[in-house]
């Protein structure tokens, strides 16, 4: 029996959570497009970050800016 | 009667207390002007007469038998159609809903029945409170009071539009992108988005839970002062709801502004349609001459902003709706479903990145922007009030441009946190459209006593279609 192979752009297709959504080809593109934009941003800012920001950090500088 | 449409809730609470108008007669006659309101601006989704007319005879009874009454004893108002109420179905401005009744109030509408607010309607929004335009697809769209062709603003139209005609003085609505401060501009109103964590989000129907800020539409900032009083606090059931004293809002209301600081960041109000950047520039006068002084300013780089805002909200607002997009996809109206649907595209390397950078931005705001400025003004809307027409795009490929236009100087305030007051521009007869003063966190007092200054030179207006 011949061995199967995956399609790596398929196995992406399949593990996006997009991958279930009925959408028309063109707003599927224009959505990717669209991410593709943020993500640049992101790996901006990620590269500037510094190891130790975690998401709690929001909360933290309000909270000491309301003791202040 | 008195001239009810034009009192601040405040006033409409002393009327009644002093029994020179009852609650019944109050209500009455705010049901009224609702209904007049609703026909120019489909400002309601539900109306509670019968409910508010037996509540609003109730406050009538305790203040005959010389009862306490609370600061809103009596006052009709109405709200945003996302929020809990004991025994009903709220509407979300949506097609999918709860398939139970609630079992108890959202605690901000707990809050104003402790304080005797009669609740007569829950209002018009945005399909699940996600579309800055005032468009519904599947509960059809609001009218601006002042021109019922141009958009209200969204998501809080209907209480917006409500606020603007005078049905009512004030009402609730949230903010996750810009949706209190939009409708406020769009209709000539107030609005004071808070801090975000300043008021409890329990029973509130949750978009985007890390941006998802409740806060108060009126004609008067007195009343945002006395509302926003009544709404911020500790919450057991909202453990985000901060625990920090409440200051008194309305005590300080007459706070001096004189030699307040007031920030101007030229390089992101440049991006502005000049009208827009004129009408800032004539409020900016207005505010000092009464007494502030300008300085500049620099906000992080805006359009960095504009994407972290994204990659926080997209991810949040469709993780929620997952299921319903496969299973109902046609249930949603298509701006709204092609923008959940783009959440789907965010993965979570970027989401998380953006949560991770949102201390590091809010410091850096606060250290920089605000290191020399008390408050930055900032526009609302970029551009003159647009028409119901223009933005009636469905969820065509200008979607994704068309609303960030929208919401440019908006929802970046949002991934801050930060508080921000609406204040409506003088119209000089023209189109209605606002600005936003954005204070460090929790200076909710000072916004509100820079608002009070501001009205004393353009007092507020009851909205009418303009000739």
């Amino acid at each position: 029996m011949a061995e199967q192979t995956i399609d790596p752009q398929q196995e992406a297709a399949e593990a996006s959570p997009a991958a279930g959504l009925e959408m028309p080809p063109e707003r599927r593109r224009a959505a990717k497009t669209h991410a593709g934009l943020l993500s640049a941003t992101a790996a901006k800012v990620a590269a500037e970050l510094p190891l130790s920001a975690d998401v709690d950090d929001f909360r933290r500088i309000l909270a000491a800016e309301a003791r202040q | 009667m008195m001239d009810l449409e034009q009192l601040s809730a405040r006033a409409v609470a002393e009327a009644i207390r002093s029994k020179k108008v009852s609650s019944v007669e109050a209500t009455r006659a705010a049901l009224g002007r609702l209904a007049a309101a609703h026909e120019l601006t489909n400002c309601t989704l539900s109306l509670d007469a019968e409910e508010a007319l037996t509540a609003a005879a109730a406050c009538d009874a305790a203040i005959a038998a010389g009862k306490p009454a609370g600061a809103l004893a009596g006052v009709p108002l109405a709200h945003k159609d996302m929020f809990d109420r004991k025994g009903k179905i709220a509407s979300w401005g949506a097609r999918i809903r709860a398939d139970q009744p609630a079992t108890q109030d959202a605690t901000v509408i707990e809050r104003y029945r402790a304080a005797g607010a009669v609740q007569i309607a829950a209002l018009h929004l945005t399909e699940f409170a996600f579309g800055p335009t005032g468009h519904n697809y599947v509960l059809g769209h609001a009218r601006n009071p002042w021109d019922p062709t141009r958009i209200t603003g969204g998501s809080s139209a209907g209480t917006a539009a409500a606020v603007a005609y005078g049905a009512i003085p004030a009402g609730l609505g949230s903010d996750t992108g810009g949706s209190l401060r939009l409708p406020a501009a769009a209709c000539g109103v107030t609005s004071i988005k808070p801090t975000w964590g300043r008021v409890s989000r329990a029973g509130a129907m949750p978009l985007a839970p890390a941006l998802d800020t409740i806060g108060v539409i009126a004609r008067h900032v007195e009343d945002l002062a006395l509302m926003l009083g009544l709404l911020a606090g500790a919450d057991p059931r909202d453990p985000a709801a901060v625990t920090l004293p409440v200051p008194d809002y309305l005590a300080r209301l007459d706070d001096p502004v004189r030699g307040l600081r007031l920030g101007i960041d030229a390089a992101v109000i440049g991006s502005a349609h000049p009208q827009v950047q004129g009408l800032l520039q004539r409020v900016t006068q207005i505010l000092e001459r009464a007494g502030m002084v300008t300085a500049a300013c620099r906000f992080p780089d805006w359009q960095t902003l504009d994407h972290l805002v994204q990659l926080t909200q997209m991810p949040d607002c469709s993780a929620a709706h997952a299921a319903y997009l496969r299973s109902r996809p046609n249930d949603y109206g298509p701006q709204v479903r092609a923008r959940l649907e783009l959440g789907h595209f965010i993965g979570a390397v970027d989401h998380l990145t953006a949560l991770r950078a949102r201390g590091s931005y809010l410091r850096r705001t606060l250290k920089e922007t605000f290191k020399d400025i008390d408050i930055a003004i900032l526009p609302i809307f970029a551009d003159p009030l647009p028409t119901i027409a223009e933005l009636d795009i469905g969820g065509g490929p200008t979607l994704q441009a068309a609303m960030a236009r929208v919401v440019k100087f908006t929802r970046p305030i949002n991934y801050l946190g930060l508080p921000t007051l609406a204040l409506p521009v003088p119209r000089a007869g023209g189109l209605p459209n606002g600005i936003q003063l954005v204070g460090r966190p929790f200076a909710e007092a000072q916004l509100l006593s820079v608002g009070r200054a501001y009205q004393r030179e353009v007092p507020p207006e009851v909205a009418r279609p303009l000739a």
